[in-house]
């Protein structure tokens, strides 16, 4: 789980800070820049958080032998 | 969301994301989680919204337009001291707002006409940095000039519904609002940049350099 996270903080680190030099970055092509690679790694750290949510829920459940639904 | 405060949002939401990647156990709590929820899903895509309205907004500028080298000579031509001119006499009086001059009179004020001006700045970009853009004085609208343009402002204006040469044929008014006579048609308002084809025009400039919004 702590190796997700830590890769997904880092997708969303980088886009964030891609997003934010796009954003001082004065140009048309600064658009481009934060919308694809921005947004892409921005959007691939997000969806690894929440895969990682989904994938490390049934595990922890079930190394706690308890169901995830009795747990919340 | 003002440029700064947005890029002061995004790097507090890079350092959050940083100290997850740093301290992945601080997530083990209830409250870790709900950080870790905030930081790695609610923070970065509200962030992305919030860049990219950023970035939208800002294409809409009169310099995000001229950034571009292919432009210049259309930035200069908004400063041609000449009112026969149209988009200098629009621009060096406010008739258009100063730092929107090119969006203003280049996008439709229809449902999609954002939307329209936009795909079509991204249609330039792809022939600016991968194809091969043509001359300044070659670049040519992709259809006609639009008359509803002109009319979103002109429409009902006094200077335009009782013109002399507007209403020196009965039939022009209504040809010019059914958009079958052109504005920019020749004998008319032809000359609008007319980059390639300046001779010996005198240029004029500000004494204060800010643009600024017209009211």
């Amino acid at each position: 789980m702590n190796r997700r996270l830590r890769i997904s903080g880092v997708l969303v680190t980088i886009g964030l800070l891609v997003e934010g030099l796009c954003l001082m970055w004065s140009r048309p092509i600064a658009f481009v820049v934060l919308v694809v690679f921005g947004g892409m790694l921005i959007g691939i750290g997000v969806l690894f958080f929440l895969l990682s949510l989904a994938s490390a829920a049934p595990d922890s459940a079930h190394a706690s032998g308890l169901a995830p639904d009795k747990r919340q | 969301m003002p440029t700064i405060a947005t890029v002061v949002l995004v790097l507090f939401s890079a350092i959050l994301a940083c100290l997850i990647v740093v301290r992945p156990e601080i997530t083990v709590t209830r409250a870790g989680k709900i950080l870790a929820f905030g930081v790695l899903f609610f923070l970065p895509v509200f962030s992305l919204a919030v860049g990219v309205q950023n970035e939208m907004t800002r294409s809409e500028s009169t310099t995000f337009c001229l950034s571009c080298h292919i432009m210049e000579s259309y930035g200069r031509s908004l400063h041609i001291d000449d009112p026969s001119y149209l988009a200098a006499a629009h621009f060096q009086n406010h008739r258009v707002p100063a730092d929107e001059a090119c969006y203003t009179c280049h996008s439709d004020y229809a449902m999609f006409g954002t939307i329209k001006a936009k795909l079509g700045g991204l249609r330039h970009l792809y022939v600016y940095y991968l194809g091969t853009p043509p001359l300044p004085q070659d670049i040519k609208l992709y259809k006609p000039f639009n008359n509803q343009v002109c009319l979103h402002c002109h429409l009902g204006a006094r200077s335009f519904e009782e013109g002399v040469v507007h209403n020196a044929d009965p039939a022009t008014l209504p040809a010019i609002k059914a958009n079958k006579l052109s504005c920019i048609s020749s004998g008319c308002h032809e000359m609008v940049h007319n980059v390639g084809h300046w001779g010996d025009v005198k240029f004029w400039y500000q004494k204060n350099q800010s643009v600024r919004r017209s009211p």
